[in-house]
């Protein structure tokens, strides 16, 4: 094989790939590795963790043909050396690949790629939508923070992404707190739900383009298909719980505050948050505010007030200071409206002019 | 194999697949598979993604449906299900806890309101020459408590099964006598519960306590020497005890008048009424012991074995038990009963080291115990730091080398055997009285070791 690409595409590209490869050295070494596939289709980089896969390609003058398949880490620390214009050359006699740049070459002993996985897709290609990259990439940055770290209830380590009506709704939620946002859907043709793991989906957000992506998907499989190339991921197979059920109904107090006196008001009470991060916040319809106020023995205590428009009965209710915070990530809205539905049942965040985001939260015991 | 164990074919396959797969490959692909289903033929793999079952499609199908025919031409063919995650866990094995390799809890069980292993009764108890003398005053107590024989003594050497008769007793006298009461206890323990109630200051209710009893058995009461007020408060306690005619039975090691430092009055009494010694078991006692022992633990041993572990272990009958107990963790272990050559090599270890030790050496070792010159051993001198030691150099020669008399005399000086006879048999009267005596020699022998 021999190939010759510019070097700021390779560099870019085997950024991305190298994500992809396996991190822990134990594992096979093919799978810690970037599979370069010179063919037909042109150059393709190939890397995969067995969880994400990924296959993108490259343009660059095929000399001659053929695959090889050279350690991640490697890879990536000579990319990031390669500075200035110009076109890098790969050329693979034997078991090396010797890289050539400008005036500099290097060998690079490679690893056997007969053991390289081949990268799934998912069997059934009609369970398909297509969607502007740079939403999915937003909507999965937003979001995977939401779910759980922990692998004990797999359903709860992925985000829950349903397509029904022309709209793609996206669900995480790690029990405590639990955020849904809707993107619409240019064709509205597909239905289907799928979960993936929030771990994948934060490396694909990372990988996609900004360009149009089609998302397909069945059972165990999901792809993100670009005119550069492809992601996969595995699904998580398990039941979502029904979250409908515990969004509140009904409300008895509704505050709306700007997002800025919010923001700025939360940041210094969480200063004085004690060690179970917790913050008290309290509607007051009567003067027409709403407060922040914490406590810590150590520290002190403050107290927060803010103009508010609120609309109910008087209600005071404890969180935990990171799940408030958490949706100011999740929307970009000038006001926000908070609705509660009593003491001990969650509270519903919403922005103003922004129906497509719930974010609940339920309070900690006072 | 069995071919509808999931699990065990499973594992036949891994061990297949791993010598031929590189152990990274081995890793990666296999570690989180397993079968779910074997179904009219068609064994179904459970595999974690779909990547996996590209994979296996593509590169092991051929090599696993190779080994599955291998164990039976009725698997057709391999099919791979991807699993929900949930499911992923291989169904937990019912762990095949081995039950009977534990040792039953119930060897350990003490009854509390009377301290009495209910392990010891005279069903387990195997009757010889050696101590069917103690077994009858037992029966003879036993018929008529606190009459015929009290107190009754039994004393004999550690191992002899002391503990053993007088618990039997016990738990027949519950048997016999249902209203009464009984208690067990060491020496020991009645030294702290004393000293405990002296601190506690209810040294009444401690005394109220133990003359409740109809029978009180006290283990080990060579331990009560040296011990003044514990001696007395026991010598107030038997008095009480045998006045309202209340049987007692005691063990030691040795017989009452040679327990040292107790008050003569307490030893009188101790002596008072039957005194009797559990000797060294014969070797058919042994015999009929090993028997007994294995088939309590449900395990038939072979004639020869029986007589093998009865010929080499002599002595203490908790030796013997201990190497019934490891015959049968063997036996369960293993399964089936072990042959002669191998309760050779397990009792190898478990026998006392063949004791070689050089004459010299022990001169050397006990010379450096009295701090004496060791070549005086040797000489014709009459000394009396140096005769002392030279007869008890003589005495663990014979006792526990078992070296000839001439053989010692020769050894040591050219002495004379009647000398050398003399010697040790001075020595082992007065081991038995001479309690610093006993621990010099006791010493001298952990030295020895």
């Amino acid at each position: 094989m021999h190939i010759k690409i510019e070097k700021k595409e390779f560099s870019e590209t085997v950024h991305i790939a190298a994500r992809f490869a396996e991190r822990k050295s134990a594992t096979l070494a093919a799978l810690s590795s970037i599979l370069i596939i010179t063919g037909d289709d042109g150059i393709k980089l190939r890397a995969t963790n067995l969880e994400t896969g990924i296959d993108l390609k490259l343009s660059g003058e095929v000399v001659s043909e053929g695959v090889v398949a050279i350690p991640a880490v490697i890879l990536q620390q000579i990319a990031s050396s390669l500075t200035g214009e110009g076109k890098i050359s790969l050329e693979h006699t034997g078991d090396i690949v010797t890289i050539t740049s400008g005036t500099g070459k290097s060998s690079i002993k490679t690893v056997p790629y007969a053991d390289f996985p081949s990268i799934p897709f998912p069997e059934n290609p009609k369970n398909r939508i297509i969607v502007p990259g740079v939403l999915l990439k937003n909507l999965f940055t937003a979001i995977a923070s939401c779910a759980s770290n922990s692998t004990v209830r797999p359903e709860l380590a992925s985000i829950y992404l349903a397509i029904e009506g022309g709209v793609l709704t996206a669900v995480a939620t790690d029990s405590f707190r639990l955020a849904e946002k809707k993107v619409p859907l240019s064709n509205s043709g597909t239905q289907g739900k799928f979960l993936i793991p929030a771990k994948n989906a934060l490396e694909i957000a990372q990988a996609l383009s900004d360009d149009e992506i089609i998302v397909s998907f069945d059972e165990h499989q999901c792809a993100f298909v670009s005119e550069k190339g492809m992601l996969v991921s595995r699904l998580t197979n398990a039941v979502y719980p029904d979250y409908r059920q515990i969004i509140p109904k009904e409300s008895i107090v509704e505050a709306v505050v700007l997002r800025k006196d919010f923001e700025s008001a939360l940041k210094r009470s969480t200063i004085f948050s004690d060690t179970f991060q917790k913050i008290r916040i309290s509607f007051d319809p009567k003067k027409n505010n709403f407060a922040f106020f914490a406590k810590n023995a150590d520290i002190g205590e403050s107290n927060e007030t803010l103009p508010a428009r609120v609309s109910g009965s008087a209600l005071e209710l404890s969180f935990n200071h990171r799940y408030l915070s958490a949706v100011l990530g999740l929307t970009q809205a000038e006001s926000i409206s908070l609705t509660a539905a009593g003491i001990g049942r969650p509270l519903i965040i919403r922005g103003m002019n922004d129906t497509s985001l719930l974010y609940l939260v339920s309070p900690m015991n006072q | 194999m069995d071919k509808g164990n999931l699990k065990e074919l499973w594992e036949h396959i891994l061990t297949q697949v791993e010598l031929s797969i590189s152990p990274a490959n081995f890793n990666t692909w296999f570690r989180n598979s397993f079968i779910t289903k074997i179904d009219d033929g068609v064994v179904y793999l459970a595999v974690p993604s779909q990547f996996f079952k590209d994979w296996y499609i593509k590169k092991f199908n051929t090599l696993l449906l190779k080994i599955v025919r291998e164990v039976s031409y009725e698997f057709r063919n391999i099919e791979y299900v991807i699993v929900k995650d949930d499911h992923r866990k291989p169904p937990r094995e019912n762990k095949n806890t081995r039950g009977a390799l534990e040792l039953p809890l119930e060897d350990f069980y003490i009854n509390k309101s009377d301290n009495l292993n209910p392990r010891y009764t005279f069903d387990t108890f195997v009757i010889g020459s050696f101590n069917n003398l103690a077994y009858a005053a037992a029966q003879a107590a036993l018929e008529r408590p606190g009459i015929t024989y009290n107190p009754l003594f039994i004393y004999g050497e550690t191992g002899r099964g002391k503990t053993h008769l007088i618990q039997a007793i016990g738990n027949q006298f519950k048997k016999q006598y249902p209203g009464r009461k009984v208690f067990y206890l060491t020496s020991e323990k009645f030294t702290v519960d004393f000293t405990d109630s002296l601190q506690a200051g209810t040294a009444n209710r401690f005394k109220d306590k133990y003359r409740q009893y109809d029978l009180l058995i006290m283990d080990d009461i060579q331990f009560l020497s040296k011990k003044d007020k514990t001696q007395e408060e026991l010598f107030h306690l038997f008095n009480t005890l045998h006045d309202t005619n209340k049987q007692i039975i005691f063990s030691s090691d040795r017989p009452p008048i040679a327990i040292p430092d107790i008050f003569d009055r307490l030893k009188s009494r101790l002596a008072s009424g039957m005194s009797i010694d559990i000797g060294e078991p014969d070797i058919e006692s042994r015999m009929a012991i090993v028997r007994k022992k294995a088939a309590l633990h449900g395990i038939m041993l072979t004639n020869e074995v029986v007589e093998y572990i009865a010929t080499t272990l002599s002595g203490s009958i908790r030796e013997i038990e201990g190497m019934v107990n490891n015959i049968v963790c063997h036996t369960q272990a293993k399964g089936g009963t072990p042959d002669i050559a191998e309760v050779r090599n397990s009792l190898r270890s478990f026998t006392r080291p063949q004791k070689n030790v050089s004459v010299k050496n022990i001169v050397d070792k006990v010379a450096e115990f009295y701090g004496i010159d060791e070549d005086s051993i040797y000489e014709k001198t009459r000394r009396r730091e140096v005769v002392r030691p030279r007869q008890i150099i003589m005495y663990l020669l014979r006792e526990d080398f078992n070296i000839s008399y001439p053989t010692i005399g020769t050894k040591l000086g050219g002495r004379d055997h009647t000398t050398v006879i003399h010697s040790c048999e001075k020595i082992k009267r007065e081991v038995l009285g001479d309690s610093e005596l006993a621990k010099d020699i006791q010493d001298i022998r952990t030295l020895l070791v």
